[in-house]
């Protein structure tokens, strides 16, 4: 009975950590009793809702096709949101009159500043050449405002708030070479090698972008002797740092010292590894075609009505308790443990939401349901098992050992077969269909441990009172 | 013993039907679209007392045709006074055809007066703050899920079953897959219910259903075939369901019963979930019993 031990260890540790991932004091829950498992749970906004921000698209109107700009506006937001694990939250375009709006609902934020940095940067990305700096503010000076106009240029913010450049699209003035909203393939936060507690962030840009780009480095290359002896040459290279603006703010500004012809770059700007992580996020789910502009920020209620929802959760309750109520009539004591593994699978499935911030919907309920099923059906199809051994005249030991081992390969395809079908939806899906998936595939793996470890530990324990009731049965038939 | 083998062209035929007959509704008659899928015209309101969502469904719910299926959510925003409420009201006005149409100002109008005077007649002050047209969210997110998404999951799945059973078992389990989708799709498109995003839920769902309760009875056949030669492959797989068939009686049964339930008591916009999930079941158990393994009898190998 040593593997018995085995088994009820592990039983026992993984469902202390489920609890614990479920119970640990949740910052400012609103639930308590019971019903404090879902202060660890983050719901969906069909279930709870969240914060609803809501964006005019600010489209240049001599764009040609606005709707297609306004599509890559919602993918470029639903994007963002599913990198940082919002996959639950949605976006939607509404119309007004003339104008595109783009509302984000994202759910279990309260705090609409937080939900509002999770979308991230609302303006475009281009590349430029930094003309000139001051520390002072340009705008209150006739001379830095002239000099703007004369270059045609811009005064910009730099990401501290220090200092202005004056920044220009045309990269030496020639006027179709410039670089705005070029398309990210990739970008990853990395430490930066001349300073170890920095980040930089190394992206690649996508082909038809990488040509334009090393053009524009050809133009502004400096060579790195210039660098060293500073004078007259270096005034001049001042003229010829490249800018990375996001948000009209300069991220970036620096010389290039050689010639980039893959699309292949660094920013590097003193980031702390979260802002790398924010900067690399923002560049690979693409930079926005359009500038959005915040018309208002607030909450939603959940959107399924909360009135429905209460019903809905009510009903969904009574039916798992006839189910269990069915399982006891149907399979007496060997009942009792498949509803300790429906319960045990239940607790294990919503810790391992809890502790990875997993969102739960509707869908994901959904999930949940099927869940419930393999479960169950898991410990059917081994107790059916059981009972035949014991027809066939084992004891209830080896009728338990032996069921165990068939129904093994039988619960192994069938669960790895489902399992197969979520990471495909998974990988394919959006928003709800991905939220579904996930609590699928954790809720199957899940199941297949509970059937084979848990059940495994339970029956053997219970054998003794499986028996009485078989032999009675086995009796009768026989 | 039952013969699930024998009568099988009956029930082969009477998948046929059903499936043509799915097909031609959805083909024709098409779905009732959720709002989710649709998108509409968003009535923003704003209400001078503290009500709740269930309330202010219970004034529009007669207004017209399209307000009983509204999605009515309580919205907030920043500065809002503390004696309003405002509600979010998405409803999918169809024309006479069943498509979706967009209001045209007069009826924006109109209505803004009709819910105003609702209101008034409970003494509840009540303003149209915003009267947008909204585009359905789901749609785009469901875009992604294109036929190449299908195919590569089927494909997966056919290859999985393959390695692990046998060719024919595979493609066993994608046509009852297939045709529990399907069937499953026909009678929301026949009964006119409402297809929302809870509905996909339980067609998705009802994908892990369906492949569970097939490879539970392949293996059975799986394990069957490694016995001794003699008797016949479809005496042995009507065997094989034979012995299989109280834990699908019972497995299907507490799954029914724990949709059947939330079909009876659950709100509104989780029905089409329950009634996707409550046909699914019954669609889904006939399936593995009459279809699955009874099709592919032919091709199976020793």
């Amino acid at each position: 009975m040593q593997g018995d031990k085995t088994r009820g260890i592990i039983s026992l540790i993984i469902i202390a950590f489920a609890l614990i991932a479920l119970f640990w004091p949740a910052p400012g829950g609103n639930y308590t009793g019971i019903a404090s498992i879902f202060n660890r749970i983050k719901l969906g906004l069909d279930i709870s809702g969240g914060a609803r921000i809501e964006y005019r698209v600010d489209i240049d109107p001599s764009v040609e096709n606005p709707s297609a700009v306004v599509d890559d506006v919602w993918t470029v937001l639903r994007n963002r949101l599913d990198m940082a694990n919002y996959t639950e939250a949605v976006v939607k375009q509404s119309f007004r009159e003339e104008n595109t709006f783009i509302i984000v609902e994202i759910p279990g934020a309260t705090d609409t500043a937080k939900a509002e940095q999770l979308i991230g940067s609302t303006g475009i990305l281009w590349f430029g050449q930094v003309i000139d700096e001051t520390t002072t503010n340009p705008n209150i000076d006739p001379n830095l405002i002239n000099e703007a106009k004369r270059e045609n240029a811009q005064w910009l913010l730099d990401r501290d708030g220090k200092k202005w450049y004056l920044v220009r699209q045309e990269i030496d003035k020639i006027s179709n070479l410039k670089l705005v909203s070029p398309k990210i393939v990739e970008a990853i936060p990395e430490v930066d090698r001349n300073n170890v507690a920095g980040y930089v962030v190394s992206f690649t840009m996508d082909k038809e972008y990488a040509d334009t780009f090393a053009k524009i480095t050809e133009k502004l290359y400096v060579p790195e002797e210039i660098l060293n002896q500073g004078g007259i040459a270096y005034e001049q290279a001042l003229k010829k740092r490249l800018a990375i603006v996001l948000d009209n703010r300069v991220q970036f500004a620096g010389f290039v010292v050689s010639k980039i012809t893959d699309g292949k770059a660094q920013i590097r700007g003193n980031f702390n590894l979260e802002e790398a992580k924010q900067l690399a996020a923002i560049l690979k789910s693409g930079a926005l075609p359009a500038r959005l502009e915040k018309v208002s920020s607030g909450w939603v209620a959940p959107l399924l009505g909360a009135d429905i929802v209460s019903a809905s959760l009510k009903a969904g309750i009574f039916g798992v308790i006839i189910v269990l109520i069915y399982m006891i009539i149907f399979y007496g004591v060997m009942g009792i443990v498949a509803d300790i593994a429906l319960l045990y699978n239940t607790l294990l499935l919503l810790g391992i939401l809890a502790a990875t911030g997993t969102i739960l919907t509707l869908p994901g309920i959904a999930g949940i349901i099927l869940t419930i099923g393999t479960t169950v059906d898991g410990n059917i199809i081994i107790y059916e098992r059981v009972k035949e051994e014991l027809k066939r005249g084992s004891s209830t030991k080896a009728a338990i050992s032996t069921a165990f081992s068939k129904s093994f390969y039988t619960l192994f395809d069938a669960n790895l077969t489902t399992i197969i079908a979520g990471l495909f939806l998974y990988y394919f899906g959006t928003g709800t269909v991905k939220g579904f998936a996930t609590t699928l595939i954790i809720g199957v793996l899940g199941s297949l441990f509970v059937n084979l470890v848990v059940t495994r530990f339970m029956l053997d324990i219970f054998s003794g009172g499986i028996k009485v009731k078989a032999a009675k049965k086995g009796g009768a038939r026989a | 013993m039952i013969d699930f083998v024998g009568k099988k062209n009956i029930f082969i035929i009477i998948s046929i039907i059903l499936i043509v007959a799915s097909l031609i509704s959805i083909f024709t008659r098409g779905f009732n679209l959720g709002v989710e899928f649709l998108g509409g015209s968003e009535i923003i309101l704003r209400i001078e007392a503290k009500v709740d969502e269930s309330f202010v469904r219970e004034v529009l719910k007669d207004l017209a045709p399209e307000f009983e299926n509204a999605r009515i959510s309580q919205i907030k925003s920043i500065n809002d006074p503390e004696n309003i409420s405002k509600f979010s009201v998405v409803v999918s006005p169809k024309d006479e055809n069943g498509n979706l149409k967009v209001y045209t100002g007069q009826e924006k109008g109109e209505i803004s007066n009709e819910i105003v005077k609702k209101f008034e007649q409970k003494n509840i002050k009540a303003i149209v703050a915003g009267f947008n047209e909204t585009s359905g969210y789901a749609a785009q997110e469901i875009k992604n899920l294109t036929w190449k998404a299908i195919v590569f999951t089927l494909i997966a799945i056919l290859l999985y079953i393959t390695i692990r059973f046998q060719f024919v078992f595979g493609l066993g389990a994608v046509l009852a897959l297939i045709h529990d989708v399907i069937i499953t799709l026909g009678f929301f498109s026949f009964a006119n219910y409402e297809l929302n995003v809870a509905a996909i839920a339980a067609i998705l769902t009802l994908i892990g259903y369906s492949l569970n309760d097939t490879i539970v009875v392949y293996d059975r056949i799986r394990e069957n075939l490694r016995r001794p030669k003699g008797k016949s492959i479809s005496t042995l797989v009507n065997e094989s369901i034979n012995q299989v068939i109280r834990r699908t009686i019972n497995t299907s049964l507490t799954t029914f019963i724990v949709v059947f339930v939330l079909l009876l008591f659950s709100g509104n916009s989780i029905k089409p979930f329950a009634f996707g999930m409550t046909i699914g079941v019954i669609v889904g158990t006939y399936s593995s019993l009459y279809i699955a393994s009874p099709v592919v009898i032919k091709w199976i190998k020793r």
